[in-house]
């Protein structure tokens, strides 16, 4: 186990959750765009946002890939298919609770719950599960996450 | 009006008159407040929501939050100005008080998720007041349970509940599945109700100040964005009175705005015109874009803009009538089990129109994406690549027929203003490529198709007989919405049959001021009253037209026709002035604002 591995996977891991992400959009499943929500969150240049957001999202996939690196070292064992597992689990965690509830909450331009009448949003705010950006939103994202799981915790393992 | 001691004052058969509501509002939700003090209509946590009070839909099941003096009592309401609080004043032998009302905002502070404020004055003498808070959560459906947290009565139903705090209102008393109280106002005194709200979270109980510092709060909130307003012409009243109520239809979440607050209030009493329109229409796109420039609007231009293209990206080039306000594509349509306004049957949510073909809609979008860019906003490449696309699809389908600007349920056919809304969809997309904000490869194959468009207006869309372009190729009957023909500049090669075309609608669909929609049917039974958008379009086409005194009178007409607080629902009775169908009607308040600026620029010219 290595902690280069988890970073290796990290990276190839965000390149395909977001690739997949990206060719679910165009395919028509799925209206959301996570580079883009992270990236509006720091400029309204919608161009800049989409460039920006890859690197924020890139930093934060590394982030999320040095806590799964944290959890395999915690209890001594690794590999594709608990990453895989902790992939589903991050993907739950995530359309329910970080980009549904925190995201709109500390992005100063997406709506939330709270928002009313005083504000105008430049974003809708995602739902549970994301499902306001298409009801096909929760099974690629769950899918995506699953994927960048099983390499974070593949790479890890293998770098072992 | 005189409320008796108990029951509803002018009602008939428990329902008021859709003329008595007024509406409050967070931008979130709409409350519909009616003139005896009643609250006959709220959805929570937003405006789609399924109802808690919904009395105008079902007097006996809907829920309502009566509150009124328990003597007789003379009404006078108004908005505080400039504002969306309301102020309902009663007047009795006994004395005079008074009840303001509002939704409060968000802002800072921790808050109920939602919060109606109603704060009793006493004005002078001593009037005596009762209230009732009976909740009917999911559209009447879900009896609620009462209970107590400390000394507040809660009504719990599904997910959502409600805190009745009140202060100098009165002991609460639980009555079977209702909260009620009973005061005395005396001059000087005051009282104050406050409902709050939450779903799929905690109840948040406020103090009194805290509560009526955001009711203060909100009113400062609506007078100071009133004031940030640009229109400043002869209509100014009516015109911030619509813009204040498009604000309220908005739904600060994601920009969308509703069509009305709303669902299933007749077209006709007792008819089947009942239809659901708290969903964003593409239709309104456009005139939607236009006002908010036009009112100096461009925070809430810029979300309604983007959120257009996004909610319309999954079926790209394609389409969807409407969208729900959080953005999704399905609004199935399903019948209540209420008894309807006034016994008008069925009651229905959603709405089925989400699955029909309209072509206008395309121009609406293209033509909502020039106004945006003209107005210096920027579209982005895939923002770009998405709208030439959508004009590449109206190149291919034009000549399929549809269902038309108006929902018609019966078979589909080739409607006039679809035909001119696709020749408006090309020609705008030849304009934003010739602004360099779409590719331009393809405007050869545009120009060809928009011609081809015109030669099928003038070849089959023209009735020499009346003298007129006809709602449909091949017939003989009138259709309002020609007027957009002139509005959005449909250019055909003889502009006189567009003047031509205005006389006829006047005369043939005409009633003073008014105009109904269209002649011929629509697959539907029963009738239903003038159409007040198409009589506010009637009066820009003038405007646009030139023709200012003509304009001008007419639109004083219009203006004398909504209610007492200046709201307008989508269709009048003509002959007896009953406003019908959903309220307040967005695309009415639209069509008044762009009225009295074409009115104001033909002025001016």
């Amino acid at each position: 186990m290595s902690v280069w591995g988890a970073l290796a996977g990290g990276f190839v891991g965000t390149l395909v959750l977001t690739t997949t992400l990206r060719a679910a959009n165009e395919a028509g499943l799925t209206r959301v765009d996570l580079p883009f929500l992270l990236g509006t969150a720091v400029t309204l240049d919608r161009a800049r946002a989409k460039a920006l957001g890859y690197v924020l999202h890139l930093a934060a996939g590394e982030g999320f890939a040095l806590v799964y690196y944290a959890i395999f070292a915690a209890i001594g064992t690794d590999g594709w298919l608990l990453g895989a597992l902790m992939g589903l689990l991050h993907g739950i965690v995530s359309t329910t609770a970080l980009v549904n509830v925190l995201l709109p909450v500390v992005h100063p331009h997406m709506g939330s719950t709270l928002s009313s009448a005083d504000r105008s949003p430049l974003l809708e705010p995602p739902g549970f599960l994301m499902r306001n950006y298409g009801h096909g939103t929760p099974a690629v994202t769950l899918l995506a996450h699953v994927a960048y799981g099983a390499i974070v915790g593949g790479f890890a393992g293998m770098a072992g | 009006m005189r409320p008796p001691a108990s029951g509803r004052g002018a009602a008939r058969d428990g329902y008021v008159p859709i003329a008595d509501y007024a509406a409050i509002g967070d931008g979130r939700t709409v409350a519909l407040v009616a003139r005896d003090g009643s609250v006959d209509w709220l959805c929570l946590p937003d405006l789609d929501s399924p109802s808690v009070f919904a009395a105008l839909l079902d007097a006996d099941r809907g829920g309502r939050f009566e509150l009124c003096p328990d003597v007789a009592a003379d009404v006078q309401r108004r908005y505080v100005p400039d504002t969306n609080v309301l102020e309902t004043t009663f007047t009795s032998a006994l004395g005079i008080a008074r009840v303001t009302d509002a939704m409060t905002l968000s802002g800072s502070g921790l808050g109920p998720t939602r919060e109606l404020v109603r704060r009793i004055e006493g004005v002078a003498g001593c009037v005596p007041m009762r209230w009732r808070v009976a909740p009917a959560f999911g559209y009447g459906h879900i009896r609620p349970r009462i209970e107590y947290r400390g000394p507040v009565p809660v009504a719990v139903g599904g997910a959502g509940a409600l805190a009745v705090c009140s202060w100098d209102a009165g002991r609460p008393e639980v009555d079977g599945s209702a909260i009620s109280g009973r005061f005395e106002m005396r001059g000087g005194d005051s009282a104050c109700i406050a409902l709050c709200a939450a779903y799929q979270e905690p109840l948040v109980f406020p103090r009194r100040d805290d509560v009526e510092r955001r009711l203060d709060a909100a009113a400062a909130y609506w007078r100071e964005w009133a004031a940030q307003r640009t229109y400043d012409g002869p209509w100014r009243d009516a015109v911030i009175r619509s813009a204040l109520t498009l604000k309220l239809l908005f739904h600060a979440p994601s920009g969308a705005i509703a069509a009305a607050a709303t669902a299933s209030l007749p077209e006709e009493i007792g008819g089947e015109r009942n239809w659901d329109y708290r969903l964003c229409w593409i239709r309104d796109s456009a005139f939607t874009l236009e006002a908010l420039m036009r009112l100096g609007c461009p925070s809430e231009a810029e979300a309604f803009f983007w959120w257009l293209l996004h909610a319309s990206q999954l079926s790209r080039p394609k389409l969807r009538v409407l969208y729900r306000l959080d953005g999704g594509e399905r609004a199935p349509e399903r019948v209540l089990a209420l008894n309807g306004y006034r016994g008008s049957r069925p009651v229905r949510v959603g709405n089925d129109a989400a699955g029909q073909t309209q072509l206008d809609i395309y121009g609406c979008l293209l033509q909502t994406a020039a106004i945006y860019t003209e107005a210096g906003g920027r579209l982005d490449r895939e923002a770009g690549r998405r709208l030439a696309g959508v004009a590449d699809l109206v190149a291919r389908i034009w000549r399929e027929p549809d269902s038309g600007i108006w929902e018609v349920r019966s078979a589909p056919r080739h409607f006039t203003h679809s035909k001119m809304m696709c020749w408006v969809a090309l020609d705008r997309a030849i304009r934003l490529a010739a602004a360099g904000h779409l590719e331009s490869k393809h405007v050869a194959l545009w120009r060809g198709e928009a011609d081809a468009i015109a030669h099928f207006v003038e070849a089959h869309c023209w009735s020499a007989r009346l003298g007129s372009y006809t709602r449909d190729a091949g017939g003989e009957g009138l259709d309002a919405s020609l007027l957009l023909g002139i509005l959005l500049g449909y250019r055909g090669p003889d502009p006189r049959r567009m003047d031509a075309t205005l006389e006829a609608v006047r005369r043939e669909l005409g009633h003073g001021a008014l105009l109904y929609r269209y002649s011929g049917d629509d697959g539907l039974g029963g009738t239903e009253g003038a159409f007040l958008c198409c009589s506010f379009w009637l009066v820009d086409a003038l405007a646009t037209m030139g023709r200012h005194d003509e304009a001008t009178e007419l639109m004083a007409e219009l203006i004398d026709r909504a209610n007492d607080v200046g709201l307008y629902a989508e269709e009048i009775d003509p002959h007896s002035g009953e406003l019908l169908g959903n309220v307040p009607q967005g695309l009415v308040h639209l069509a008044l604002i762009n009225a009295a600026v074409s009115i104001t620029a033909s002025g001016d010219r």
